[in-house]
């Protein structure tokens, strides 16, 4: 049992690429840590690097008590999990799981002990033990890749994109079952995804990351709710947040770029008037208002989810979503007026992105 | 169209039959003269039918050897040709896979250019560089010996190019594993990429020991005693007698025997041949 510590930890390749641009957070013991970020933005070089795969060039990452940088990576008691399941194709799905334990010269009573015990907890049958990997669905390869990594009962797991390879109805399965695993094992992990749902719904602590920088770090509805950057607001949450450009006109209202007037909670410490602000509001908080109030909507497109409807439109010349509950009316004409509350109004600095 | 298919399938079959006995008749009228005696085959009476000649034709081949050229047994002969066969098979396929390995797996210095020297190579088969090569062999004193035989054919580019395309295959993700399940870069070796490599090995195997069976003129040139000659060489010995009638039916028998260890081995490794050429799952 170990918590995971990165203190300025930054990676540039040998061609100059700078991957990863001093990151610094710090993973409780037993908790699970989600990195999540556009392709590209560094989190898998990050987690590479606790691996032990990459080289970190500068700034220090500590499992538990020690600084690995320079340990291999079967010593670093760590144990990955990767998005193609890297199975050793001809090896059986026991001695898949089993060759790491018989590098470490474990008796062979106890890994059959391991073994076994992995595959009644991840609900893998006897019979598939003796299989080769070939010849397993994608769900139970996913199930062996976690099975090779429990077995090891390292101190932290490390999970690479662990479900993009699986079509949508078992990531969602497998999702429970990978948080079910972590809560009952009660192991660090770290775990890799550029899908914000999948971010939002396993992670204890999120790691939101952008070209190599950490954009925000903490619980995942604290980012929802509190995003600190336009990137972090537009990236969590599906649909995304809708963006509004506007100005400071007086504490508590906004002036939007289409002129009309848009009042926000003026609770703490307002931009000073005249500021260039970005509004942020979440479809799903947006409705359409019944009077002659609000900002004026353009309709363009309606989309039936089941689970309630998604209006596309515009305000302005900026696109925006409305997200309405089931049962709920559609404006009746091309035009409609957003009712917003103040509450609901994130204020971002123009320029910036930051949240003001 | 069923009619039409009918039609094509008996072309095409018949081409295909026409084709098997262009290919299959000699060699069917060589295991006949072997089975013949001597003066049949002299005075042009050979038949399509085999003769009754053929166990002691082929026990005075393999223990005796002819009257008047080699005189050396060809059991010798078979027993040169499978050695260098299997030296030069085995040989070549040791090299090139580690040099393959170290190629794809390891960063070092000159890396690529130790890959394109290997890849030069290519263009320089034992027929270029024929006379270097005998020097260097003779100054070895390799000559007459099995060393001489299939050292200087072992280094092979091909083999190399072969395992280097399969291993580039193999994906990362595999080698990494293996690196955080703790397995060293021999063990990765040894464990991981020479099974995935199997049906690969099997059907270089087929072509190299192949190609080792069927050296002619290097043996040639630096082989002198009879007994370090391979059966390629004593075919050709036993047909070219310059005083003497030649004796066609263990000429043939030569020549039949030959054939067989080839074949067998095609035939014996077939289907993981096909396997190691047409495989792609990993």
């Amino acid at each position: 049992m170990a918590g995971v510590l990165l203190d300025n930890v930054a990676k540039i390749y040998p061609g100059g690429v700078n991957a990863v641009r001093g990151v610094s957070f710090a993973v409780p013991d037993g908790g699970l840590c989600v990195l999540v970020g556009p392709s590209g933005c560094g989190k898998s070089t990050l987690l590479r690097m606790v691996a032990g795969l990459e080289t970190v060039t500068s700034g220090a990452i500590s499992i538990g008590a020690r600084v690995v940088n320079d340990i291999e990576p079967m010593a670093r008691d760590i144990a990955m999990v990767f998005q193609n399941y890297a199975l050793y194709p001809h090896m059986s799905v026991y001695d898949n799981m089993a060759y790491g334990l018989r590098n470490l010269k474990t008796p062979e009573p106890e890994i059959s002990a391991r073994v076994r015990d992995a595959a009644r907890i991840l609900e893998l049958s006897d019979e598939m033990l003796k299989r080769k990997p070939r010849a397993l669905s994608g769900g139970q390869r996913q199930r062996v890749a976690m099975g090779r990594a429990i077995v090891r009962k390292p101190a932290v797991f490390l999970f690479d994109e662990p479900l993009s390879n699986l079509d949508a109805k078992l990531r969602v399965q497998m999702r429970v079952e990978i948080r079910r695993l972590q809560r009952r094992l009660k192991t660090t992990a770290l775990y890799v995804t550029h899908d914000q749902l999948e971010a939002m719904t396993l992670a204890d602590m999120l790691v939101v990351m952008n070209a190599g920088r950490v954009e925000q770090v903490g619980a995942p509805l604290e980012l929802y709710e509190r995003p600190a950057t336009t990137f972090v607001a537009g990236f969590l949450g599906s649909p995304p947040m809708n963006f509004l450009n506007g100005k400071i006109e007086a504490q508590g209202l906004a002036r939007m770029e289409n002129g009309e007037a848009l009042a926000y909670d003026a609770g703490h410490f307002g931009p000073p008037i005249g500021a260039d602000i970005i509004a942020g509001v979440r479809p799903e908080r947006t409705s359409f208002a019944a009077g002659e109030d609000g900002l004026a909507f353009k309709l363009e497109l309606v989309e039936e989810l089941g689970l309630g409807r998604l209006v596309h439109g515009r305000v302005g010349a900026a696109p925006y979503a409305v997200a309405l509950p089931p049962g709920a009316p559609l404006p009746p004409g091309e035009t409609a007026r957003l009712a917003i509350a103040a509450g609901d109004v994130h204020l971002f600095d123009g320029k910036s992105g930051v949240r003001l | 169209m069923v009619e039409n298919r009918r039609l094509g399938d008996f072309f095409a079959h018949l081409i295909l039959i026409a084709g098997v006995a262009i290919v299959a008749f000699p060699v069917y009228m060589a295991v006949v003269a072997s089975t013949l005696d001597a003066d049949t085959i002299a005075n042009g009476q050979m038949g399509l039918l085999p003769g009754s000649h053929g166990l002691e034709n082929y026990r005075r081949l393999l223990f005796e050897g002819t009257s008047y050229t080699t005189r050396a047994p060809v059991y010798g002969m078979l027993v040169v040709s499978l050695i260098s066969a299997l030296g030069i098979a085995i040989g070549k396929i040791a090299i090139s896979l580690i040099s393959a390995y170290a190629i794809v797996y390891f960063r070092f210095p000159l890396r690529m250019i130790a890959f394109w020297l290997i890849f030069l190579t290519l263009m320089l088969p034992v027929e270029v560089r024929i006379y270097p090569t005998y020097k260097i062999v003779a100054d070895l004193h390799m000559l007459d010996s099995y060393a001489g035989l299939t050292i200087p054919l072992i280094a092979s580019a091909t083999a190399t190019l072969l395992f280097r395309q399969f291993f580039m295959t193999v994906p990362d993700e595999l080698a990494e594993a293996a690196k955080i399940d703790g397995a060293g870069p021999m063990q990765f070796f040894r464990d991981v990429l020479l099974p995935l490599s199997r049906t690969n090995l099997a059907a270089l195997f087929v072509i190299l020991f192949i190609y080792g069976w069927n050296q002619y003129l290097w043996p040639l040139l630096i082989t002198t005693r009879d007994d370090m000659q391979p059966i390629v060489v004593g075919i050709k010995k036993i047909v070219s007698t310059h005083d003497a009638l030649t004796e066609w039916q263990l000429a043939m028998a030569t020549a039949v025997l030959a054939m067989l260890p080839p074949v067998l081995v095609v035939v014996g490794m077939q289907k993981m041949f096909v396997k190691g050429l047409v495989e792609t799952e990993k």
